[in-house]
Formats: C-alpha cells, sequence, structure tokens
C-alpha cells in the first residue's frame, strides 16, 4: 500500500517533469490521486488516541526512558510508521525548579532519547525532530510529541 | 599645596599609598567609612562656570548616590554650601570634613575644554591623616557626564576599599512580561544604576541568558528564533548580529573571557552538551570536555587559564574546574545537594554558584580550590549569579512567593539582598566588567 503509493507519486513527479521539458504535450488523462491529506487536527485527535497519548514524563535528573513512557512511545512509532506523510516534533519541557542552563540541556538530552526510541521502532528519522523548552514552559519534566503537518 | 601640580590630573597616582591608607581605615572599623563629598566646583567663570557648576552639583550627587549603594562607604548628604574653590580641590580643609566625622573626603571639579568636551578631575583624601589616597581625571562628552562621576566614584571606592569600583559599568538581562502563557522576553541593557535602560531584541521570539562582552560593546545571548536554541551575537553599538556558530546544532550557555577575544559555550553535537570555545568573532568551535554527561554554564578565570563549569557525570549536577584547554579536569563541589550556574569572580577568590536542594535554589561561593564554601542566600527560587568588578557583590535573579522572577543585589557581608528597580519582572542577569 504504502509502496504503490510512493510509486504513484514517483509516477507524478517523472510526470511532471516530463511535461516541463516538453511544453507542447498536453496532458490528456486526469491527474492521478494523490493521498488525501487529512486535516491537522484530524490527525492530531488520531494520533493521540491511537498511540496511547502525546506526552511521556521523566523522573529526577534522568534523560532515561521508564516502562511507561517506552509503551507510549512504541504506540507513537507504530502510528508514524503508518503515516509516513507526517512529520513530528518532540518538545521537551522542563521541571521549573532546576536552574536556567541546566533545563536547556537535560531537555535536550530527553528530546534525543526520545527520538532516538522512535527510530529505533522503525519510524524514519527525518520524520522525527526535536527540540527543549528548558524551563520556558514549566512544569513536570515531560517530552511531547507535536505533529508539525 | 599640590596645586602647581593640578593641570596633571590625567594620570593616575596615588594608589600606591591605597593599600596602606585600606588598612589605616579599616582596622578595628567594621562598619562604613564615612565620606564627605561636598559639591564639585569649577575653573570656569562667567556663564560657562554656571553651567560647569550645575553638571558638577550634577556629579556630585550621583556620586554621592553611587557610594551610599555600597557596603563598604557611607556618604554624607551632600551640602551647596559646602562650596569652595578651584585651588581648594587640592587644599582642602580636612578638619572641617574631621570635625563632621567624615574619615575620607572626595574633591573634584568639572571644567569645559575648547574641544566642546569636559575634564572632569576627581581627587580622594584621607580626612584623618590628610593624606591624598588616589586623583583621576576624565575627559569626555558632556553626554556621558555621568560615566565621568561613575568614574570617581570608582576612584573613591578602589582608594579606600582596594577593590575595584564598579559603577561605570552595565547590566544585561531577560525583560520578562505579560502573562504566564504568553512570556514576552526581550534582552535589555542598562547602565548599573538603572539609567540608560533600552531593549535589544524585540520580544518576538524566546530570549536567554544574555552575557556582555568585556567592553559592555557586545552581548552574547540564546534565542530560539530557529526553533533550536541558539547562541547569537549581538553588536550593541551596529546592531548587526549573527549565530555564534553557524551550524543547526543546540548552543547555549555563553560567557565571554576575560579579555574577550574567546567565548566558551555549550553545545550539543552527540548525545549530551560539551563545553567548547571559540574566537568571539568566529572561527571553528574547540571542544573541552568528553565526559558522558550534561557540561555547561562554563566560566573563564580571570587570568583566563582556568574555567569552571558544572556537569552532571556523577549523576547529579556539581562543579568542576579545568584547564582552559580542557586538561586537568577536577571536581570542587562534594557539599549536599546539586551546583550549578557557577561563574569566577573577577578577583580570582571565589566562584559563585547556584545550589539545589531540600526544596530551595539558593546562592553560594566557594574557593576555587573546592574549600570555604558558604550558602549566602535563603531561597527558595534563586539563580543565576552574576558578580560586580568589585567582587565584593552579586547579582542574581529571584522568584517571589508569587513566582516572578527580579533582580537583586548581593552584597558578601551576610546583609539582606536588595532588589533592582527594572520597568518590569527581569531574570538572567549579567554584569559586565568595569568599562575602561
Amino acid at each position: 500500500m504504502i509502496r504503490k503509493t510512493l510509486l504513484l507519486i514517483a509516477l507524478v513527479s517523472l510526470e511532471s517533469a516530463a511535461a516541463a521539458q516538453l511544453p507542447g504535450l498536453r496532458r490528456r488523462d486526469p491527474v492521478p490521486a494523490v493521498p488525501v491529506q487529512q486535516p491537522l487536527d484530524v490527525l492530531r485527535a488520531d494520533f493521540g488516541a491511537q498511540s496511547g497519548g502525546t506526552t511521556v514524563y521523566f523522573s529526577g535528573n534522568s534523560a532515561a526512558l521508564g516502562p511507561q513512557a517506552k509503551t507510549i512511545l512504541s504506540g507513537q512509532a507504530a502510528w508514524l510508521r503508518l503515516h509516513p506523510e507526517v512529520t513530528v516534533r518532540i518538545e521537551v519541557h522542563g521541571d521549573s525548579g532546576d536552574t536556567r542552563d541546566h533545563a536547556l540541556a537535560i531537555g535536550a538530552r530527553r528530546a534525543e532519547e526520545a527520538r532516538n526510541y522512535l527510530i529505533l521502532l522503525g519510524v524514519p528519522a527525518p520524520q522525527v525532530s526535536a527540540m527543549t523548552w528548558g524551563k520556558e514552559r514549566p512544569g513536570a519534566p515531560r517530552a511531547v510529541t507535536v505533529l508539525v503537518r | 599645596m599640590k596645586a602647581h601640580r593640578f593641570r596633571t590630573v590625567l594620570l593616575l597616582a596615588g594608589l600606591c599609598v591605597a593599600g596602606s591608607a585600606q588598612a589605616a581605615v579599616q582596622a578595628g572599623t567594621p562598619a562604613a567609612v564615612v565620606i564627605a563629598i561636598p559639591p564639585l566646583t569649577s575653573p570656569d567663570t562667567g556663564a560657562k562656570g554656571n553651567e560647569m557648576l550645575s553638571m558638577a552639583w550634577q556629579a556630585t550627587q550621583l556620586i554621592a548616590s553611587d557610594l551610599r549603594q555600597t557596603a563598604e562607604l557611607m556618604p554624607l548628604t551632600p551640602d551647596r554650601k559646602d562650596y569652595y574653590s578651584y585651588p581648594e580641590v587640592t587644599a582642602p580643609t580636612f578638619s572641617k570634613w574631621r570635625d563632621k566625622g567624615a574619615k575620607a573626603l572626595l574633591t573634584g571639579f568639572v571644567q569645559a575644554r575648547s574641544d566642546g568636551r569636559l575634564t572632569v578631575g576627581c581627587y580622594v583624601y584621607d580626612a584623618e591623616k590628610g593624606r591624598e589616597l588616589g586623583r583621576k581625571g576624565f575627559v569626555v562628552a558632556p553626554s556621558d557626564w555621568r560615566r565621568a562621576a561613575h568614574k570617581c566614584s570608582g576612584l573613591a571606592y578602589q582608594a579606600i576599599t582596594g577593590a575595584p569600583g564598579m559603577f561605570d559599568s552595565r547590566i544585561a538581562y531577560v525583560a520578562e512580561s505579560g502573562p504566564p502563557s504568553a512570556r514576552v522576553k526581550r534582552i535589555a541593557v542598562m547602565d548599573s544604576d538603572g539609567f540608560n535602560h533600552r531593549y535589544v531584541t524585540a520580544g518576538d521570539t524566546i530570549v536567554l541568558t544574555p552575557h556582555l562582552s568585556p567592553k559592555a560593546n557586545q552581548l552574547a545571548y540564546v534565542s530560539f528564533v530557529g526553533g533550536t536554541p541558539q547562541i547569537r551575537v549581538l553588536n550593541l553599538e551596529s546592531k548587526e548580529q549573527h549565530p555564534l556558530v553557524p551550524n543547526g546544532a543546540m548552543s547555549f550557555a555563553p560567557r565571554y573571557s576575560p579579555d574577550g577575544s574567546k567565548i566558551v559555550f555549550s553545545m550539543m553535537l552527540g548525545p549530551n552538551s560539551d563545553i567548547y570555545v571559540v574566537g568571539s568573532n568566529g572561527g571553528f568551535a574547540q571542544r573541552l570536555t568528553t565526559a558522558p554527561g550534561t557540561d555547561t554554564d562554563a566560566s573563564f578565570s580571570p587570568d583566563g587559564s582556568k574555567i569552571v563549569f558544572e556537569s552532571d557525570r556523577s549523576g547529579t549536577q556539581q562543579l568542576y574546574v579545568m584547564d582552559a584547554n580542557g586538561a586537568n579536569e577536577r571536581r570542587i563541589s562534594f557539599g549536599s545537594g546539586w551546583y550549578a550556574a557557577p561563574e569566577w569572580s573577577p578577583d580570582g577568590e571565589w566562584i559563585a554558584f547556584t545550589r539545589r536542594g531540600a526544596g530551595a535554589r539558593q546562592i553560594g561561593i566557594i574557593k576555587p580550590d573546592g574549600s570555604g564554601e558558604k550558602v549566602l542566600t535563603t531561597g527558595p527560587a534563586d539563580d543565576s549569579p552574576s558578580w560586580a568588578a568589585s567582587s565584593r557583590e552579586i547579582l542574581f535573579e529571584r522568584n517571589d512567593a508569587s513566582g516572578r522572577p527580579g533582580l537583586y543585589r548581593l552584597t558578601l557581608d551576610g546583609s539582606e539582598p536588595r532588589k533592582m528597580t527594572i520597568p518590569q519582572d527581569g531574570s538572567d542577569p549579567d554584569w559586565s566588567p568595569t568599562i575602561d
């Protein structure tokens, strides 16, 4: 299914390239259907529901993923493999009790941990980015997977 | 007495006797040294003279205000009735000031120059011994009269305490406004007395941790503008700015070397952040730490030979000192709690830090060899200590009971921190050295 879609996309791009090279060539067939992109909010709701949550939590000073975090990330990975057209950004929020720069640094480590776990479970790396908010939006130390498009 | 040498004020003299004067004034007197500051005078006459005297009076009041901020000096309130003539600048009537309880005396003048600028001359005396402790002259544009007055304050402070005055310096910080859900953060820069306050970033993106260059004409700060936190360097005069390291990696926690030629900072090129150093005008970043763990918040020693930083390689945040090339790392903090955000004092004696323990974040100091640790504040949410040029005061961020951050000044003598007056909330303060 995925492969078929990719093939279609490849064909489409080939065709438009050919059309660009030969301006006189008129296309007669209707444009082949490209996969319908669902609105982002619909995808977001589906992602949250299907994968068991958008947010995983960290404890103490640790960047390690606990069992609960791994379960949720596995669910996220399964959903993302089915939606290769969607990219996500892992945003990590820190503890307001932390110091400014350490919150940034530990947040970046946590973001990388979560991102690497998704990649380990088969999500293509370009589909996942990661960043840290430090303690700019404080609360319990957590990684939120945000659908970007 | 010294009137014949009067016009050669431009060189600093008398500092060699400052050391002994310090001992004389401080021995057995923990209380502040009382200093008399009669109004500065002027050799000019006529309308120009009046203009200069008016400026001299403003400068006098500013000097008194500067010195009143310190723990070591207590100025008598300047009184216009104590006017003295130009020759008396170098031949003051010491007995008059001794009678008023002053141990020290500051005299001076403001003179118009033919090129439109001003000469401000200042003299500091031990009023008890009737001896000059120091003199200095400054040539400034009329619009810079405040800087000249701050320099006079610095002369008095240094002559009496032996420590550099921090009055002619700047403070950069993050100005915060708006509700917690939509906080607007802008970098602000001001003179250390709060004047010349201005915003140097627009507030359309999150900005953090400004650090001024030693001349306070540049600053390095962290911006979220591209999504990833990255250090940018801003020229405060030309307003030009650029990323410190031209790659996509996250970089943060910048600090200038004491000579301003380098910036030490943290960068995430692998799974965790390490300390790097790069020329302040760019070039290749050199990696200094490689340990697995989060290494950040590096700060040079005043001679540039060593770097203190924090690392959680042991499992908790602790302070480490290494050579400036990354060699000879050693841990210096072993107390209970987590140690973070170190900054080396300008005199090299102390390292200020933020300590996280039992529900509170507090500011403390520790010797570079790990001895003499003292916690100076009660918290509960203090952070980001930054030294004054005098090494006797620390500026830091304190979050009050409602969680609002403000800037506070702390003297090492253990007195209660004082809140600075700024136009809105403030965090991440950085206090520059005295500007040359």
